[in-house]
């Protein structure tokens, strides 16, 4: 009995020894070979930079000759980290050295490979080797059946840039049971102006939330070239699709839509309307006062909100017209008048005017009045209490009704 | 003849050493800080021709190495070039405005870079 105990106690000890000695084993060779591969980069390393620089067509000559498997790992390692710190030609030149020394091939044999995280390393390295070669590979790869890699080729693809590359993504948009569509969208966003021609060629094809995505999409990346088109969606039969419309366009800013926002106040659908109105104090357009005027008289509050805001946005104009409204019959449309123009700071600016000499003093108390008279008091008796001029503090109080200044 | 010398300042080694290879096959010398505290020894030690400075660092970011240049007495006039990823207007606008010479968006393209750095040395020459 005592010799199986010291027998099972003795294989215990000798397999944690053997354990430990290949621990320390592995870690002094990594170590080992991370000290190499460290040493060669430093002599590596220049090399690749200088052939960078340079108008050289081979790497490998400015190598001496095709690298050995160690080195290449190195090489690699240099490649990827800075290919993703620089743009422009010396991208592309790091680009072709990747090609050139075999690497790109590497990767599109990995992404035929049976694990799937060989899949997604080799779909994200194709990315940053920005090899054209690798288009129609990681377009294939949008179809894995793990998400992973199906999501590391969408960034590849998107890294890559090109028409075709985006062509492939936007079809993304019409499958959000395989896809995040806020995902797709913003690596189409990241590929900025070459996606506008491809997003608006699939949008009759795609769903309504992938039409939805193609106008936040145009909305971020703002082409004024996309104006005509945004212009007839302000006519489609969907609301939501016609107020995203107007929210692209507003993005956009050219002044020049401003008659096409401005027809779109009289939309039969608030949420159209209150996007319109926006996107009008977006364009700054002073055309637009008069409509945006009897938009706040409209019976949604967003639309009256979008529209004093918008009035706002425009500038002195609009806060003029802001002003005229605080007599105005419909309540709604005073209460979100004074709201703006409190929030403008312009409240404080002409209780300051108080004392003015001549018509400016009486155009601010004619406009204070009227406030006051409407019943919304709330930041004049603020400034009745703290403004740092005596004199308007009593004119305030004075304007004030007695049980507020008592 | 002014100094060639120009120092690159950036903590991620990766970019200074890209940079520092660009200069050096553009016939420069090259200086190279990893923060901005190492980088304000070097310039009060050294007469630079320039210095390329990365924004967001440890202990001294770039606006603080910027402003620490700009209020010397001696060195106020040495040509700075920021570098940033932050390509936010009101950052940009903030750069130049601290008295930056330039400002340049990472991940940057390396001939821009060469030739933004070649118009603030020409420019700096023709005022001396």
């Amino acid at each position: 009995m005592q010799q199986v105990l010291i027998g099972t106690i003795l294989s215990i000890s000798a397999v944690f020894m053997v354990l430990t000695i290949l621990i320390v084993a592995h870690k002094a060779w990594r170590e080992a070979r991370n000290g190499m591969h460290g040493r060669r980069r430093k002599e590596l390393e220049p090399k690749v930079l200088t052939w960078a620089h340079s108008d050289e067509k081979t790497v490998r000559k400015a190598l001496d000759g095709q690298p050995s498997p160690s080195d290449l790992i190195v090489l690699e390692q240099i490649l990827l980290d800075h290919i993703q710190r620089v743009r422009g030609i010396e991208r592309e030149r790091l680009a072709t050295a990747m090609d050139q020394l075999g690497l790109v091939e590497e990767y599109l044999k990995g992404l035929e490979s049976g694990r799937w995280w060989r899949r997604a390393e080799s779909a994200e390295k194709l990315g940053l080797a920005a090899s054209k070669r690798a288009i129609q590979p990681l377009s294939r790869a949008l179809d894995d059946e793990m998400p992973e890699v199906r999501l590391r080729a969408a960034k590849a693809l998107g890294q890559l840039g090109g028409k075709a590359s985006a062509r492939k993504l936007v079809r993304a948009l019409n499958e959000p049971n395989r896809w995040s569509t806020i995902r797709v969208a913003d690596i189409l966003i990241g590929m900025g102006h070459e996606v506008i021609e491809a997003v608006i060629e699939a949008f009759p094809t795609l769903t309504r939330e992938g039409q939805l995505a193609v106008l936040d999409i145009i909305g971020r990346i703002r082409p004024v070239s996309a104006g005509p088109w945004l212009i007839e969606k302000l006519y489609d039969r969907t609301t939501d699709v016609r107020a995203r419309a107007c929210h692209a366009l507003g993005n956009i800013g050219d002044p020049n839509v401003a008659p096409e926002l401005i027809a779109a106040l009289r939309d039969p659908e608030w949420p159209v309307r209150a996007m319109a109105a926006k996107a009008l104090g977006r364009v700054g357009a002073a055309e637009a006062i008069p409509q945006l005027t009897s938009s706040l008289r409209d019976q949604q509050w967003w639309v009256r909100h979008n529209a004093a805001r918008a009035l706002r946005a425009i500038g002195p104009a609009g806060l003029e017209a802001l002003e005229r409204l605080v007599a105005d019959g419909d309540t709604f449309a005073r209460e979100q008048a004074i709201l703006i123009l409190e929030e403008a700071g312009r409240m404080d600016e002409r209780a300051g005017e108080l004392v003015e000499a001549g018509s400016l003093r009486d155009a601010a108390r004619s406009l204070l009045e009227k406030i006051v008279a409407g019943g919304t008091t709330g930041r004049l008796r603020v400034l009745a209490r703290e403004h740092p001029v005596e004199e308007v503090r009593r004119e305030l109080l004075a304007m004030l009704p007695e049980e507020v200044s008592s | 003849m002014g100094s060639r010398q120009i120092l690159v300042v950036d903590d991620d080694a990766v970019t200074a050493r890209f940079i520092a290879s660009l200069l050096r096959e553009n016939d420069f010398d090259v200086l190279v800080a990893e923060d901005g505290e190492h980088a304000l020894d070097i310039v009060r030690e050294h007469e630079l021709a320039m210095v390329v400075c990365d924004l967001v660092m440890p202990y001294r970011d770039g606006y603080s190495v910027l402003r620490a240049i700009r209020q010397s007495e001696q060195l106020h006039d040495l040509p700075v070039l920021l570098l940033s990823m932050r390509d936010r207007e009101e950052d940009i606008v903030r750069g130049l405005e601290e008295g930056a010479d330039d400002y340049v968006i990472k991940p940057f393209n390396a001939r821009e870079l060469m030739a933004r750095i070649r118009k603030i040395l020409n420019h700096k020459r023709k005022v001396s």
